[in-house]
């Protein structure tokens, strides 16, 4: 009996985040300084033109869709540290990997390196995740999630540093964009952005899944993990890699944009009531997209005439979710 | 008659709805090494550290030389009663000297500086300890028995009539133990200065007290000289516990043998 | 005595720096003649005294405010990752200015800078509810991460503020990096006596301090109020970290710097550390400035990028130094 009831609840709960995904959509592609109908949008996809069209071709269609990839990609890359490290915090944006990747990208531009952005955030991601497993590594005993965490604020303050020292070498303009992309930006987004993050994305989910049944199992502990057949160290390391290159398609389109990482996976789960790492990680993937989207929409319409960047939209959402929680962690330990 | 002393009267102690010490009026003797004991969670820590005002009573007072405590001025009463709680923490890399100094704190003026008078009772406070040698040793290099004897250097710095203690002999293996004991009972016979302590260790405080006030689950046991509290009724109905008493034959005091 | 001297050649190697070093060089005769023998028509001397020495009293007054301020904090939380700019405190005040500045209109600059020190206090006050200071044993992952949060809240709401008002870039960087470059507009002269103010506050309470890191039990036994001398510090760290950001932004990592050191050579006596604290934050301060206009001159870069670049990796080394337990 329970079965079903908690199947009803949790298919009750999918349906919930898909619909604030769609009306995240809506909102997005309606909403700006210029208002769009639904029905002129739906006029504009049957018949490829009228203001319909425009605003889906050209004006929002590809900034939404950029969102919803990157949020996406974002989402499931901070479910898989949260599930590794077993840790509400442990995130690529809290850890520093995107900070190492925008810091790539930015050091790309600024040396005028002719290579492509998402190879470039790899590159940063990957050189971040090696240094705070190497410098939070102690002899003689396994590194704490906590050593990690904080080592990896660390690298984020360093990887910030560089990319703003890197920044104000550049002529104006270049800087004054550049500044503005690393804070996350999803300003003037074009097809070609929205083909790659959803063309690597779709690639490393791909990956992911085939991980997915050992990540399971890692979750069991390491000790169980191995009685039942886990090759622990590999399928960690794979793990990882997946994550920050996630980390990096999102931060290639969209900079290091904060805190979605960090919130879309809770978030999912709660909405979605999931608990296999599977569904957590899709639950993420579209919490992640609808925050992303949402962010997007109130940080170009917030102010008329103004747009904002993404990053500090989220960053104004996603700070007071991260001092909630530790509040109920001080409330918890004062029991 | 004036009152001296650290007395109580109906002192009732308790954590929101559990009273753990109810009505109770007790008076500690002055220049003595008193001794409180009991099972765990007797609610023995809570009443010495009534004594101490770290935590106020439900109701009833705490008074010293008649005075109740909640009304004496925080510095001033620092001056008369020290506590050591249990466990303390030391910031990390700090000196033995430089901890020791902490304990002139309720002698210094707001703008004072170091004084000489400072500076030579912090170095007597050593010297009993004796750890004059390794005064300027980080804390954290010293052994268990010599941590704890620098935090009792601490609070002699502190240099109080009244010497309050919380299971100053936790976690000390036999030797630093005694040592530490022993300690406070010279420190009582050279000063007069009165020592209230916790122990766990039965023996061991009947050894160096003059005074015992044994608590059971139910309040007080008993009080007074080692003699009349220790009796196998007092354990039994204290920690429940059927025991031998017989002499000490190095001091002739109760010897307490489990059954 | 050793140290003291080491300090002292620091501190006068950071000022000849600041003053000798920049677009327009000028001689140790130039900087003489600046102060003793003035000529009003030599250009050398006019940068001198119109730019330079307003950009080392600013740098002084901020990176001893900061050092300071770092110190404080540390003592009384017990945390070696605690910085005014880490936990958010910096960004409070530089968010309380820039509010400021969108309600007055820019009226009033002297009112808008003594924002700096409410904002500052509810940003502290913050942190530390929020991180559970106050609940007894510091909680250095805590209370860096609740301030890692604030600062991340605070500055992107700074963000927001300044981008909407459509500022230039050079605002929008002092108000969320922190720099010297506009020192000689900023209220150096009141901020210096908050600055003063709150020092004076930190060593008249320097004792309590001391007693307090001993635990709050231990602290009381010796005669101290615990909640007196927090909110005592408190009002130390308010004046000292309003008064850096009113003169050069929101600058991080130097009270994350200097209070280890300045522990090591005051031996772990606070009104030492302090004294130390200042010299030290004040060097460091003008270094990074110093070397923020050399690097990749002509283009100057702001003294908050230069202390991040220092301190991050400082930021780590005490991570690594931290035993495991100690972190939660």
């Amino acid at each position: 009996m329970s079965g079903v009831g908690s199947g009803k609840r949790i298919a009750g709960g999918w349906m919930l985040l898909g619909g604030l995904l769609v009306a995240a959509v809506l909102v997005s592609l309606t909403v700006g300084q210029i208002m769009i109908t639904p029905a002129e949008l739906l006029r504009g996809l049957m018949t490829g033109s009228g203001p319909g069209s425009l605003t889906l071709r050209v004006l929002r269609g590809p900034s939404t869709l950029t969102a919803i990839g990157a949020g996406a990609v974002l989402g499931a890359s901070g479910t898989i540290f949260q599930i590794l490290l077993r840790n509400p915090l442990a995130a690529p944006d809290v850890m520093g990997f995107m900070s190492g990747a925008g810091c790539a990208v930015v050091a790309g531009v600024a040396f005028g390196l002719l290579i492509p952005l998402p190879i470039l955030a790899a590159i940063g991601g990957l050189v971040a995740a090696v240094l705070v497993a190497g410098l939070a590594f102690h002899r003689g005993s396994r590194q704490s999630p906590l050593t990690l965490i904080l080592v990896g604020i660390g690298i984020g303050f360093f990887a910030s540093a560089v990319s703003s020292f890197l920044v104000i070498r550049m002529p104006p303009q270049e800087a004054a964009d550049a500044q503005r992309w690393l804070t996350g930006s999803l300003t003037a987004r074009n097809w070609g952005h929205v083909l790659q993050v959803f063309g690597l994305g779709a690639l490393l989910f791909v990956v992911l899944a085939l991980q997915v049944r050992a990540m399971a199992l890692l979750e069991l502990g390491d000790e169980l993990a191995a009685g039942l057949g886990a090759r622990v160290e590999r399928a960690r390391y794979g793990l990882i890699c997946t994550g920050v290159l996630l980390a990096a398609v999102g931060v290639a389109v969209a900079g290091p944009v904060p805190f979605v990482a960090m919130m879309a996976g809770p978030l999912g789960m709660r909405i979605a009531g999931v608990k296999h790492p599977a569904s957590r990680l899709t639950a993420a993937a579209v919490a992640g997209a609808t925050i992303t989207v949402l962010a997007e929409v109130i940080s170009r319409s917030a102010i008329p005439g103004l747009q904002l960047p993404v990053g500090v939209m989220t960053g104004i959402m996603g700070a007071p979710y991260l001092l909630w929680l530790l509040w109920k962690e001080v409330e918890a330990g004062e029991v | 008659m004036t009152e001296t002393g650290l007395t109580t009267t109906s002192l009732t102690l308790g954590y929101r709805e559990r009273v753990v010490i109810r009505e109770l009026s007790i008076a500690v003797p002055d220049q003595r090494v008193t001794s409180i004991l009991g099972p765990n969670g007797c609610g023995k820590s809570t009443f010495l550290k009534a004594l101490a005002r770290l935590i106020a009573p439900a109701s009833g007072q705490v008074r010293l030389s008649g005075d109740d405590i909640g009304k004496i001025d925080t510095r001033a009463l620092a001056r008369r009663l020290s506590i050591l709680p249990q466990s303390p923490k030391a910031p990390d890399g700090i000196t033995v000297s430089n901890l020791v100094r902490r304990g002139r704190t309720p002698w210094r003026g707001l703008l004072a500086p170091w004084s000489e008078e400072d500076a030579r009772i912090c170095r007597q406070a050593l010297e009993q300890v004796g750890l004059s040698e390794l005064a300027e040793r980080p804390i954290d290099e010293l052994s268990g028995g010599q941590r704890q004897r620098a935090w009792i250097a601490l609070v002699l710095a502190q240099n109080t009539p009244y010497l309050l203690l919380d299971e100053p002999t936790t976690w000390l293996d036999l030797t630093h133990q005694l040592e530490v004991l022993s300690l406070l009972q010279e420190r009582n016979r050279a000063h007069g200065t009165t020592v209230v302590a916790v122990l766990h260790d039965l023996n061991l405080a009947v050894r160096f007290s003059d005074h015992l006030i044994l608590f059971g689950a139910a309040g007080l046991v008993a009080q007074g000289a080692p003699e009349e509290v220790i009796t196998p009724d007092n354990l039994q109905a204290a920690f429940g516990l059927k025991a031998l008493v017989m002499a000490d034959p190095l001091t002739g005091r109760p010897m307490v043998v489990p059954h | 005595m050793k140290a003291a001297i080491g300090l002292a050649l620091l501190f006068f190697v950071a000022i000849a720096l600041t003053l000798v070093v920049g677009v327009r060089d000028a001689g140790i005769a130039d900087i003489w003649n600046a102060f003793f023998a003035f000529d009003a028509n030599d250009p050398t001397h006019a940068v001198i005294r119109s730019v330079r020495v307003p950009r080392l009293v600013a740098g002084l007054v901020a990176g001893a405010g900061l050092g300071m301020a770092g110190t404080v904090m540390q003592a009384v939380t017990r945390n070696p990752l605690a910085d005014p700019g880490l936990l958010g405190v910096n960004a409070g005040a530089a968010f309380a200015v820039v509010v400021g500045a969108l309600l007055t209109g820019y009226s009033d600059s002297g009112m808008m800078a003594a924002l700096a020190f409410p904002g500052a206090a509810i940003a502290s006050i913050a942190v530390f509810l929020v991180g559970g200071a106050r609940s007894g044993a510091g909680s250095p992952i805590r209370l860096t991460l609740a301030g890692v949060a604030i600062n991340a809240l605070l500055l992107s709401l700074v963000s927001a503020i300044i981008l909407s008002r459509n500022e230039t870039l050079e605002i929008f960087r002092f108000w969320v990096t922190g720099s010297l470059a506009q020192a000689n507009t900023r209220p150096i002269e009141a901020m210096f006596v908050a600055l003063v103010l709150g020092a004076a506050i930190a060593a008249v309470i320097a004792p309590r301090i001391e007693a307090l890191a001993l635990g709050s039990s231990l602290a009381r036994g010796l005669g101290t109020k615990p909640g007196a001398v927090q909110l005592s510090a408190l009002l130390a760290i308010m004046l000292m970290t309003g008064a850096a950001v009113a003169v050069a932004g929101p600058i991080a990592f130097v009270g994350l710097v200097v209070p280890p050191l300045a522990r090591r050579i005051g031996r772990h006596v606070l009104r030492r550390e302090l004294a130390v604290s200042a010299v030290l934050g004040g060097a460091m301060i003008l270094l990074a400035d110093t070397a923020g206009r050399l690097v990749v001159a002509p283009v100057e870069i702001r003294v908050g990028i230069m202390t991040a670049l220092v301190g991050a990796p400082v930021f780590i080394f005490v991570v690594r130094r931290m035993k495991p337990g100690a972190l939660t």
